[in-house]
């Protein structure tokens, strides 16, 4: 019992920082209609911004997070300014700007690499290694941290998009792009907002995978579970994605815990493909034809 | 076995590989993120024949790919079917790529050899035959484009509502054109096999599936020359920069996002190289064929 309690706490803890990832992956594609592989560099430029903030500028452990979630935002939404909206504007078939997001996927963490080394670092924060024992079962600091903060943002993320005025229009947006630009909704404001917002949950993904593991250039990959959690909720959907994100952080850590950790990954490719054949549209997601 | 043999040996099999995702991609329009797992299955087939029960190289070429294109039935029944959009194929693939890479590495471990891999092949793929296997692999892919099955993978590219009215069976044309790309992919994981003389289940993974997709993408769509030389220009590339040392690896990201961004159908779409084949022939026609001088 006391074990499964321990591993249910880390399944959570991994799991929200998938959830964080879907629904960045998510977020993007209820809007424009395809995945943005690019996220994994977001991520990993947010967790590296967050580490050098804390030892270069030695500012608290909140602040370099919060820096790190502006840091990644910036660097997402330079990607949609560069690349993506030019791309869109010639309207070019989405999977090439799918491939593009892989050309970033590929371009920077190998820059990364050339830049900082490809060295393992240590999130340098004291404050969240320490653990706390409740009851008989071990939990560090980061972990909380990692689910209060997830929690916390998805909230704020769900009341900017069914509380304000440009979530009205990311909602809007998602539902029919070129109608909600005929009704006057600033499209190329809802693509910043999307991206902007996308990216910063991806920093504070980052940041937390950096804290529970460590923090190096190729450590994006691991936004591939994200994508595979978002696919699994249903494509497009934020609900799904949370819900997808935290059932296969569980999921694969009882598979790791109790059966093989071999197994683990292929457990995660596995479901995403029976997710696709027996259920196309995701957990929780309206079926996906491709419009003529 | 010379630098230069040895770079051009590894061209001939990346086009084999390319020339079956041209089809899939530059003519069905279908893109695939895990094309790697069919050269695994590919090269752990032939591997494992002629090593084992010491098959003829050629044969357990066919027999590697044979076996990729049964297993490419298994991901494209269920995700080609009916109206399901291209994108779940594309993010299937990416799933069947790395689960079979994962599978590869943990069952029989004694006869697959487990996450170590197979090691002590004989050395078959050389120069003379590689370059044969390639040229047919561009004559036959050719032929599938110039026949009624390339023209009809267009039409569905382009116009799948107006083709299936027209009697096409969408279905039916894009599992063959599925099948047709893994059969090519695991010929040339075969090659690959019996060229570095030793597999393991990493070098089939993320990395190789997407290189295969840049090179078609690079390449241009509804062309094989294209992608054929893409490949080549790819696979060259980094030997001849090797003096950027680690760098080359984020200039060939940075390569396919401009690319991307300045001519997305890629470089040498809807176009052809034709030249060499044309001098080609007419070689073979001179040396088969004397000119008959008329009086």
């Amino acid at each position: 019992m006391n074990t499964f309690l321990q591993q249910l706490i880390t399944g959570i803890s991994i799991g929200s920082i998938y959830a964080l990832l879907a629904v960045g992956y998510a977020l993007v594609f209820s809007v424009f209609n395809f995945s943005n592989f690019g996220f994994g560099a977001t991520m990993m430029f947010g967790a590296f911004a967050a580490y050098y903030v804390i030892l270069g500028l030695k500012l608290p452990l909140f602040v370099s997070i919060l820096l790190g979630m502006a840091a990644a935002g910036i660097v997402s939404m330079m990607f949609e300014l560069v690349i993506y909206r030019p791309m869109r504007k010639k309207n070019v078939m989405r999977i090439y700007l799918m491939i593009a997001g892989l050309g970033i996927n590929i371009f920077a963490p190998n820059f990364m690499l050339q830049i900082v080394g490809g060295a393992v670092k240590g999130f340098p924060s004291d404050w969240a290694r320490v653990t706390m024992t409740v009851g008989s079962v071990n939990i560090t600091r980061s972990d909380v941290l990692a689910l209060v903060m997830s929690i916390a943002l998805l909230t704020l993320l769900w009341a900017f998009l069914y509380k304000t005025r440009v979530g009205l229009g990311i909602r809007a947006s998602a539902f029919d792009t070129r109608t909600a630009a005929l009704m006057g909704i600033n499209v190329n404001v809802v693509a910043s907002a999307v991206f902007i917002f996308s990216g910063a949950a991806a920093g504070v993904a980052g940041c937390f995978y950096g804290m529970k593991y460590s923090v190096y250039p190729a450590m994006g990959a691991v936004a591939t579970k994200g994508f595979i959690a978002s696919t699994v909720g249903g494509l497009g959907s934020l609900g799904g994605a949370v819900v997808a994100g935290l059932l296969l952080g569980f999921l694969e850590t009882m598979i790791a815990s109790y059966i093989s950790t071999t197994y683990r990954d292929l457990f995660a490719y596995a479901l995403l493909v029976i997710v696709l054949i027996f259920l196309p549209g995701g957990l929780m997601g309206r079926q996906v034809h491709d419009k003529i | 076995m010379g630098y230069l043999e040895g770079i051009s040996i590894s061209i001939c099999i990346n086009i084999v590989c390319v020339c079956g995702i041209a089809i899939l991609t530059g003519y069905m329009g279908l893109f695939s993120m895990g094309h790697a797992c069919f050269l695994c299955l590919g090269a752990y087939t032939s591997a494992c024949l002629t090593k084992y029960l010491g098959v003829n190289y050629f044969l357990s070429l066919l027999a590697g790919g044979a076996v990729a294109a049964t297993g490419s039935v298994v991901i494209g029944i269920p995700t080609l079917r009916g109206k399901i959009s291209g994108d779940c194929f594309t993010i299937a693939t990416l799933g069947f790529g790395e689960a079979v890479r994962i599978l590869m590495a943990n069952i029989g471990v004694n006869i697959f050899g487990g996450a170590t891999g197979l090691s002590g092949l004989e050395h078959f793929t050389d120069l003379k035959s590689s370059v044969v296997i390639a040229v047919l692999a561009i004559l036959l892919t050719r032929n599938y484009a110039k026949s009624q099955h390339g023209k009809i993978a267009l039409a569905i590219r382009d116009y799948a509502d107006a083709s299936e009215l027209l009697g096409v069976n969408i279905f039916r044309e894009k599992l063959k054109a599925l099948m047709i790309s893994a059969f090519f992919c695991g010929v040339g994981g075969g090659m690959m096999a019996h060229y570095y003389v030793y597999i393991v289940p990493n070098i089939f993974g993320n990395t190789m599936s997407n290189n295969l997709l840049t090179s078609v993408v690079l390449g241009g769509v509804a062309s094989i020359t294209g992608p054929a030389t893409a490949t080549g220009m790819l696979t060259a590339m980094p030997e001849a920069f090797r003096f950027l040392d680690n760098w080359r690896l984020s200039i060939y990201g940075l390569t396919l996002l401009i690319i991307m961004r300045v001519r997305p159908e890629g470089l040498f779409a809807y176009k052809e190289i034709t030249a060499p084949f044309t001098a080609l022939s007419r070689w073979i026609k001179t040396k088969l064929f004397k000119p008959t001088v008329k009086a």
